[in-house]
């Protein structure tokens, strides 16, 4: 039932992901973002080089998620042989936000929002999507913002990735100990 | 509670207050607090830390502090949060048993014990893993509250589905989801 097809969903429909570009073009993008010229991407450059479409700052959460993902070595900074998959996985967020932000607004409501996890597989009651909404509306008026919405949907596949590896029958209830519910919420990354 | 200080005068309060209060808007806010804190040494104070402290503060005075909202804190409130710190401080004091400054895993295993966890050792590296932020298998002052409060949050979110007290909870996917999206971690 909790089906996370987001992986599968973007693979195949291939016009919302986009193919990596040339080396060139990367290091390009990369040295206008690297501001420091240390030949790494901290979180306040990362964060700096990112827009919501707003004139806010870009969610400091959403960005430490993304540098925890491609950070393969561990620096708590991207350097440029990891920068080319953050800057697909930037733009395929990009794309898959535009696509679910029909009214073109900036912005995805609950109905949006709702569509937009009903097509990753999630089939999630309405309290629990009024529940999302006021988490990660950092605005205050009830839409989800580009950065926000990354930032949801990354927890909430973390969320779900963590309950399924208990839900051994996949009947969607899970009986944990205590100990093994704060271990496997002391060692989600968010 | 054996870490309990007693509440300071009113001027010494009125005077440190003052002093935390950089840019004397009456509030002290959560860059000012965290730039008065210290953790023993000459890196940042954990700023989750301060918004954790700011927000269980806010909860346990329902609503007493920061009444406005406004994520401050002003100078009728300030005595609290200074008893607040003080008492943090004297706990942490307590427990770093050879003075280091720091809390290895064994010291926050009789820490946790002392407040009535039973926590394996596994479990208890684990916490040492999550918040040691300097990498060095110790935990400083600031992250040593962080973990306390992480630890006494999870606990309650746990105790309100186990109502048999036996230790396990059976729950829900979406109740599952909304238990983790209530925490205030």
């Amino acid at each position: 039932m909790i089906n996370l097809k987001l992986r599968l969903w973007r693979s195949t429909r291939q016009e919302r992901t986009m193919a990596l570009p040339n080396q060139e073009f990367l290091w390009g993008i990369f040295r206008s973002v690297d501001r420091d010229g240390s030949g790494f991407i901290n979180t306040s450059e990362l964060q700096q080089a990112l827009s919501n479409g707003t004139w806010s700052p870009f969610n400091p959460e959403t960005v430490r998620l993304m540098i925890g993902m491609f950070d393969r070595q561990n620096r708590g900074q991207i350097g440029f042989d990891d920068f080319g998959a953050l800057w697909k996985y930037v733009t395929d967020w990009q794309n898959c936000f535009k696509s679910f932000d029909r009214d073109n607004s900036g912005n995805i409501d609950k109905s949006e929002l709702q569509t937009a996890l009903t097509t990753f597989g999630y089939n999630l009651s309405d309290n629990l999507m009024n529940t999302l909404v006021r988490k990660f509306d950092r605005v205050g008026n009830g839409t989800i913002l580009f950065d926000d919405f990354i930032q949801a949907c990354i927890v909430l596949h973390t969320l779900t990735s963590a309950f399924r590896q208990y839900d051994t029958d996949q009947d969607g209830v899970i009986t944990i100990h205590y100990e093994q519910f704060l271990g496997m919420v002391l060692s989600l990354k968010m | 509670m054996a870490f309990q200080s007693p509440m300071p005068s009113r001027e010494f309060l009125w005077d440190v207050f003052q002093r935390v209060d950089r840019d004397r808007s009456g509030f002290i806010s959560a860059d000012e607090l965290q730039q008065a804190l210290s953790n023993g040494t000459w890196s940042p104070f954990n700023p989750e830390t301060v918004r954790l402290m700011i927000g269980w503060l806010t909860k346990s005075f329902s609503g007493m502090f920061d009444r406005h909202n406004k994520g401050q804190i002003s100078f009728e409130d300030f005595g609290a949060l200074w008893k607040y710190v003080t008492d943090w401080q004297n706990c942490f004091r307590s427990f770093d048993r050879d003075n280091s400054g720091n809390i290895d895993k064994e010291e926050l295993k009789t820490a946790l014990t002392s407040f009535g966890y039973r926590l394996s050792d596994s479990l208890v590296s684990t916490m040492v893993k999550k918040f040691d932020r300097h990498g060095n298998g110790t935990i400083l002052f600031d992250d040593f509250i962080q973990a306390c409060i992480v630890l006494y949050t999870l606990t309650s979110a746990f105790r309100q589905y186990d109502t048999d007290q036996d230790g396990y909870i059976t729950i829900h996917y979406e109740q599952f989801l909304s238990m983790v999206f209530g925490l205030k971690i």
